[in-house]
C-alpha cells in the first residue's frame, strides 16, 4: 500500500515540476505504457514474448476511433463503448494464444513469431483498407473526450488509465494466479504435472495483456484525434519490448519507467544524436544477455523497504473435490513406441490395493516411461489405462492429474524462483481452487492438515521467504515430494524419492512414506534401484525388463526367481 | 500454351525457388542447431546492401557474392560466440537474443543508409523467348540457381564426410564427441554457413526487391512459414513448404493484392501450427 | 606395470546429485579392470567422469601418469582414450560403413578385414542405416569402431548388452588380442560370465562406493554374485 500511495502522489504532483509540454508528451506515453504493462506480464511473469503487442493498442484505438466518428453527436454513448472495445482486444488476444499455445511441445518461439506476423499485417491491412481506416494517413478528424480541452487533462486521463490498468496488475501479480504464471515461466511440465492447464493459464495471461493495451488504445484516439497505422505496427511492438526489457520485465512498475524514460528520451534525443537508437539496441542485447532485472532492478532495495512484511494468519483449505476413495491403476497390455524405439511392450499392471509397491529393473527397462504413460505425457501405440473405470489414455498431462494421480519425479523438480511458501501453495490449490478462486489473494494463506504434519516433520518447510533454489539438493527432494503429497492423490508415483539423499534423510523419507500411505489409503508406487530400500518399503515388487513385466512377488520370490538372476547377472546361452 | 499459364507457371516457380533459397539459411540453424535466428531476414538485407553498394561503386555485379559472404560470415562468426554458445537447441532463448542483434543490425543500416528505399539495376535486364512467352533473363537464372544451389546443399549434406559429421553431432552429440567431433566448432561453422546463405539470398533479390532496411522482416517470416509447413529437420520438408507458401502467396496475390497473399500465408500458417504442428513432412 | 589409466578418490555427479563417492583404481597396460555392480550405482556415472563428460567434484584422474581434469571428451580422445557408450552406441541416422569411418582419414574398410571375419554380420549390413540394427548389433558395431580406434586405453560401457554368447566370445578374442598388443582396458559389465573371461581386475561398487576388489585370483565369486543380484 505504501508503495502505491507514493506512486499515485507522484504521478499528481509531476505536471506541476514538469510543466505543460513534458506532461502532455508523459500523457502520451503513459498511454502506451499500459500495453507496457501487458507486455510485461506476459514476458516477466508468463515466460513468454508477444512481438505484435501494438496490435491490440492500434486495434482497440481504430475502433474508439471508429465509434467516436461515428457517435459525433453523442460522444457520452462513445464513452460507453469505450471499455467494451477494450475488452473485445482482451478476448481477439485469448483466442489468438488459445489457438497457438495448443501446440504440443515448446510454443514459445512460434508464439512471437505469430504474433509479429499479426502485427505487420494488421499495419497492411490498416494502410490498404482506405475507405475504413484512412490508408496510410490514418483516421482523421476524431472528436475529444467532452469536457476535457486542457492540455493537462490529457496527463490526467492517461494516468487515471495507467493507474487502473496498474492496480490490475498488481492485484493480479499477488494472486494465485501471478503464482501460477511465474510457476509456468520456471517449469511448466511441473505444473502441468500438479493439474494445471499451463495453455489456458498462458492464453487468459496474454488476454489480460491485451485488454491492457486495449485501455491505453481507446483513450488514445479521441485524445490524438489521429489514429495511423504507426500505432498498429511493428515500429511500436518493437519499442514496446525494448522499453519493457530496458526498465524492467519482472516487475510492476519496470516497464512504466522503462517506457516513459526510454520512449520519451528517445523522441528527443532521436534527432541530436544520431546513433542514440544504435546505441539503445546494444543496451537491449545487453540487458537481454547479463541483467534481466533492468533499470528497475536498480530500484529493488527501495522497494523492499516500502514493501514492509505482515504475517497474516493461515486459512484452512477447502476440501479436496478428488476426494473420493482411492481407485486401482490398471496397464492393460500397454505398448508405446518412439520412432522404431519400443519403449513398453504389452505392458500389464494391475496395482488394486491398498499398499507400497516397488517396480526395479534394469537400465532402460521402461520403469519411469511407465509412469510417463500414466501421467499422459506419453501416447500409447496399444493398450488401456485405466484409473478404476476411466480410461485414461490419451488425456492430458494435466487432466490425469485431477484424477488423482500424484507425481514425484525422477530429479526433483521445483519452482526453483518461488518461495518454499509458494511451492506448497501451488501443490495445495491443485484440484482444490475453483478457477475464480485462482484471483483471492487469501488463497496464498491456505493450509490443510497434511501440510501441518509435514511442516511438523521438516521444519525447513515452515520458513516463508526462502526460495526453492536456495534449498540443499535433499531438502529439494523432500519439497517436492511434499508437494506431490499435498495433492492428497490417489495413486502416488515416487520416482526414486530417496536418490541423493544422506542416510539419515533417506530414514525420515521411507518414514513419510509409510505415514502417506496409511493417510492416502491408495496405492503407492516406488521406483527404486537401491535394494535396501525396497526390502524396507514393498509389499510386493515388480521386475520390469525390456519394457514388460518379468516378474512380480515378494522380495525374496523376485529374489530367487531365475529370469529376474539372469537379467541382472547375465549368463551363458 | 496460353502464354499466360505458362508465364503463372514460371511464375510460381520462382518465387517457390527463391522462397527455398531464403528459407535455407533458416532452415540450417533452426532444423540442425534448434537456434531461432530472427536476425535472418537482417543478413539477407546486409546481402542486398553489399549489392546496392558494389554497384554504386560500379564493380561487376558478381564481386557483391564474396563482400555479402564475408560481412554475414564475420558477423555470424561473433554473434556465435558471444550470444549463441549456451543456447543450442533453446529457440525461444535465441530468439530473444537475436532480436536485439537484428535491431542493432537494422539500426545500424539505417545509420548509414537512411530509411528510404534504394533500388538495384538488374545485372541481366531485357527478356526471354520461353515457352512460348516473353519472360525475364534474370529470374529465370535465379531459378537456376537456386534450383541448383539447393540440390547441390542436399547432395552435398548427404555424402560427404563433414555432412555426416553435422548429421552425427545433431541426432547424437554425446557419441559425436566421444568420437573426437569438436562439436562446438561444427555447430559455429554451420551458424555461420547459416548466416552466409542467408546474405547469398540477399545478392541474389537484391535487384528485385525494394532495399531498406527494414526489408529483413518479411523474409524471417515467410522463412519461419516455410518451415512450419514443411517440417524442420528434412529438405523435402522445406520444399514441400516453400512449394506450398510460394505457391499459394503467388496464386492468390495475383488473383487480388498482397496483401490478401499475405493474409492467406498467415492463415495457413496457423492453420498448421493448430491441426498438423509437426509439418508436412514430420521428422522423427 | 605402469598404469596407463588411474583414478584416485574420484566423486561426481550429475548437477546437485553425488553419485559416484571416493572412488580408486587403475588399468595397466595390457589389463582390463572390471567394473561390476547393480543399475544405478554409478557404473556407468564412473565412465563419464573419466572421459570427462561430467567434471570431478574431488579426486583426479591420470592418463600415463598426467592429470587430464578440465580436458573435454575430445581432447581425452586426442591423448588416446576410445569411448564406446551404453546408451544410443550408434549413429542411427548413418550407414553401417559411415558409423565405421567417420573420423578415419579415408573410407577404406581394410582396417576392419579381421573384425569382419568374426562378425560377418556387420559387412552384410555396411550400406544399411545404422539405426535399423538390432540391439547386439548395434553394440558390436560400436565395440569394432571402438576397438579399431587403436587407442592405448579403452573405455566400454556394457559391450555385451542384448549380444549372442557367440559374438561375446568373439568379442571375449578381440580384446585378448589388443591386451597382448598392450592396451588398457575399462569394462562395464552385467554379464559375470563374460567379466570372468576378460578381467585382470576387479572392481564392484555399490551405492556410489567401491565395495570390493581384487585380481581374478584373489576375488571372492560369491560376494560378487550377491552385490550384482537383486
Amino acid at each position: 500500500m505504501r508503495t502505491a500511495s507514493l506512486v499515485v502522489l507522484v504521478a499528481i504532483l509531476l505536471p506541476l515540476g514538469l510543466g505543460q509540454f513534458w506532461a502532455y508528451q508523459l500523457g502520451v506515453y503513459a498511454l502506451y505504457a499500459t500495453a507496457a504493462v501487458g507486455l510485461g506480464l506476459c514476458w516477466g511473469q508468463g515466460g513468454f514474448l508477444p512481438l505484435g503487442q501494438a496490435l491490440f493498442f492500434g486495434l482497440a484505438a481504430y475502433l474508439s476511433g471508429l465509434a467516436f466518428i461515428a457517435l459525433r453527436g453523442v460522444p457520452a454513448i462513445a464513452m460507453v463503448v469505450m471499455p467494451f472495445i477494450a475488452i473485445v482486444s482482451g478476448v481477439l488476444a485469448y483466442a489468438i494464444g488459445f489457438v497457438v499455445f495448443r501446440r504440443p511441445g515448446e510454443s514459445g518461439a512460434y508464439f512471437s513469431m505469430i504474433t509479429l506476423a499479426l502485427s505487420l499485417l494488421a499495419f497492411q491491412i490498416a494502410t490498404s483498407w482506405n475507405s475504413v481506416t484512412g490508408g496510410f494517413n490514418g483516421l482523421k478528424g476524431i472528436p475529444g473526450l467532452p469536457g476535457l480541452d486542457d492540455i493537462s487533462d490529457v496527463y490526467y486521463v492517461s494516468v487515471a488509465a495507467l493507474l487502473a490498468v496498474l492496480a490490475l496488475a498488481g492485484w493480479l501479480f499477488n494472486a494465485p494466479i501471478g503464482v501460477l504464471w511465474r510457476a509456468l515461466a520456471q517449469n511448466e511440465r511441473r505444473l502441468q504435472l500438479f493439474g494445471y492447464d499451463t495453455n489456458q493459464l498462458k492464453s487468459v495471461a496474454f488476454g489480460v495483456s491485451g485488454l491492457m493495451a486495449g485501455i491505453g488504445g481507446v483513450i488514445y484516439a479521441p485524445q490524438q484525434a489521429i489514429v495511423t497505422p504507426q500505432v498498429v505496427g511493428f515500429g511500436l511492438s518493437a519499442d514496446l519490448v525494448i522499453w519493457v526489457a530496458v526498465g524492467g520485465r519482472r516487475s510492476l512498475l519496470g516497464p512504466v519507467v522503462g517506457t516513459l524514460l526510454v520512449g520519451s528520451l528517445t523522441s528527443q534525443l532521436r534527432d541530436s544524436l544520431p546513433f542514440w537508437e544504435v546505441l539503445m539496441a546494444v543496451f537491449f542485447i545487453a540487458i537481454v544477455l547479463a541483467f534481466p532485472q533492468g533499470v528497475a532492478g536498480l530500484a529493488e532495495p527501495l522497494a523492499r523497504l516500502l514493501r514492509g512484511q505482515r504475517v497474516r494468519p493461515p486459512i484452512l483449505a477447502a476440501k479436496n473435490p478428488t476426494d473420493k476413495p482411492p481407485t486401482r491403476l490398471t496397464l492393460d497390455g500397454v505398448g508405446v513406441r518412439i520412432g522404431e524405439v519400443t519403449i513398453l511392450d504389452r505392458l500389464s499392471l494391475d496395482f488394486d490395493q491398498a499398499g507400497i509397491f516397488c517396480v526395479i529393473g534394469p537400465n532402460g527397462a521402461g520403469k519411469t516411461s511407465m509412469f510417463n504413460v500414466v501421467s499422459g505425457e506419453l501416447a500409447t501405440a496399444s493398450g488401456r489405462i485405466g484409473l478404476g473405470e476411466t480410461c485414461v489414455n490419451g488425456l492430458a498431462p494435466h487432466r490425469v492429474t485431477r484424477l488423482g494421480v500424484g507425481r514425484k519425479l525422477q530429479i526433483p523438480s521445483v519452482f526453483p524462483g518461488l518461495t518454499i511458501a509458494d511451492n506448497l501453495a501451488i501443490a495445495l490449490w491443485s484440484g482444490r481452487a475453483a478457477r475464480l478462486q485462482l484471483l483471492d489473494p487469501r488463497l496464498r494463506r491456505w493450509t490443510s492438515p497434511v501440510l501441518e504434519e509435514l511442516k511438523g516433520r521438516y521444519s525447513f518447510l515452515v520458513s516463508d521467504a526462502r526460495k526453492a533454489a536456495e534449498l540443499s539438493h535433499g531438502e529439494q527432494q523432500i519439497l517436492e515430494l511434499a508437494m506431490a503429497l499435498l495433492t492428497e492423490p490417489r495413486i502416488l508415483l515416487l520416482d526414486e524419492p530417496c536418490a541423493g539423499l544422506s542416510p539419515d534423510e533417506t530414514s525420515a523419507v521411507i518414514d513419510l512414506i509409510r505415514w502417506a500411505a496409511r493417510r492416502l489409503g491408495g496405492a503407492t508406487i516406488v521406483i527404486e534401484h537401491d535394494m535396501s530400500l525396497v526390502k524396507e518399503l514393498a509389499e510386493l515388487v515388480y521386475v520390469l525388463h525390456n519394457g514388460t513385466l518379468l516378474a512380480k512377488g515378494s522380495v525374496a520370490a523376485v529374489q530367487a526367481d531365475p529370469a529376474v538372476r539372469a537379467v541382472y547377472v547375465g549368463g551363458e546361452k | 500454351m496460353d502464354p499466360l499459364i505458362v508465364t503463372q507457371a514460371i511464375n510460381v516457380l520462382y518465387a517457390v525457388s527463391t522462397l527455398a533459397v531464403l528459407a535455407l539459411g533458416l532452415a540450417v540453424i533452426f532444423g540442425l542447431l534448434g537456434v531461432l535466428n530472427i536476425a535472418h531476414g537482417e543478413f539477407v538485407m546486409i546481402g542486398a546492401y553489399c549489392a546496392y553498394l558494389i554497384q554504386s561503386w560500379e564493380w561487376p555485379y558478381l564481386v557483391a557474392l564474396p563482400l555479402a559472404l564475408a560481412i554475414c560470415g564475420v558477423i555470424g562468426w561473433a554473434v556465435e560466440w558471444i550470444m549463441i554458445r549456451p543456447l543450442y537447441r533453446r529457440p525461444f532463448d535465441t530468439l530473444v537474443a537475436t532480436w536485439g542483434l537484428s535491431l542493432l543490425l537494422r539500426k545500424i543500416a539505417e545509420g548509414i543508409f537512411g530509411l528510404g528505399f534504394r533500388s538495384v539495376a538488374i545485372p541481366l535486364p531485357g527478356t526471354v523467348d520461353f515457352l512460348g512467352t516473353e519472360y525475364p533473363i534474370y529470374r529465370l537464372v535465379l531459378i537456376a540457381i537456386s534450383l541448383a544451389l539447393v540440390a547441390g546443399l542436399v547432395i552435398w549434406y548427404g555424402s560427404s564426410r563433414t555432412g555426416s559429421r553435422i548429421r552425427a553431432m545433431v541426432s547424437n552429440p554425446e557419441l559425436a564427441q566421444a568420437q573426437g567431433i569438436s562439436v562446438r566448432q561444427l555447430a559455429a561453422g554451420t551458424f555461420v554457413a547459416g548466416t552466409c546463405l542467408a546474405g547469398l539470398g540477399g545478392v541474389m533479390i537484391a535487384p528485385l526487391a525494394p532495399v531498406q532496411p527494414f526489408m529483413g522482416l518479411d523474409y524471417v517470416l515467410r522463412a519461419f512459414f516455410v518451415l512450419i509447413v514443411g517440417g524442420l529437420g528434412s529438405v523435402l520438408g522445406l520444399f514441400s513448404g516453400a512449394a506450398v507458401i510460394g505457391g499459394f502467396d503467388s496464386v492468390i496475390s495475383a488473383a487480388t493484392t498482397t496483401t490478401d497473399g499475405y493474409f492467406a500465408v498467415l492463415v495457413l500458417a496457423i492453420l498448421f501450427l493448430w491441426l498438423r504442428p509437426r509439418g508436412i513432412i514430420a521428422h522423427s | 606395470m605402469s598404469a596407463c589409466l588411474a583414478f584416485e578418490n574420484l566423486t561426481g555427479g550429475y548437477g546437485s546429485t553425488t553419485i559416484v563417492r571416493d572412488l580408486s583404481g587403475a588399468a595397466a597396460t595390457g589389463e582390463v579392470l572390471c567394473v561390476l555392480g547393480r543399475n544405478g550405482v554409478g557404473k556407468s556415472t564412473l565412465l563419464k567422469l573419466l572421459f570427462g563428460y561430467l567434471p570431478c567434484r574431488a579426486g583426479r584422474v591420470l592418463l600415463h601418469g598426467k592429470p587430464v581434469d578440465g580436458l573435454d571428451p575430445a581432447a581425452r580422445r586426442r591423448l588416446g582414450m576410445t569411448f564406446c557408450p551404453q546408451e544410443r552406441p550408434v549413429f542411427d541416422d548413418l550407414s553401417v560403413r559411415d558409423n565405421l569411418t567417420l573420423m578415419r582419414i579415408n573410407r577404406h574398410l581394410s582396417p576392419f578385414r579381421s573384425y569382419f571375419a568374426r562378425f560377418p554380420i556387420l559387412e552384410r549390413r555396411l550400406t544399411q542405416q545404422a539405426g535399423t540394427l538390432s540391439g547386439g548389433e548395434k553394440k558390436i558395431l560400436s565395440f569394432v569402431r571402438g576397438l579399431a580406434e587403436d587407442q592405448p586405453v579403452v573405455l566400454l560401457d556394457e559391450p555385451s548388452e542384448g549380444v549372442q554368447w557367440e559374438n561375446i566370445l568373439h568379442m571375449d578374442a578381440c580384446i585378448a588380442a589388443k591386451k597382448a598388443a598392450g592396451a588398457a582396458f575399462i569394462v562395464v559389465e552385467q554379464n559375470l560370465a563374460f567379466a570372468e573371461r576378460i578381467a585382470d581386475r576387479y572392481l564392484v561398487v555399490d551405492q556410489g562406493r567401491a565395495i570390493l576388489e581384487g585380481t581374478r585370483s584373489t576375488i571372492d565369486r560369491e560376494r560378487v554374485l550377491a552385490y550384482m543380484h537383486v
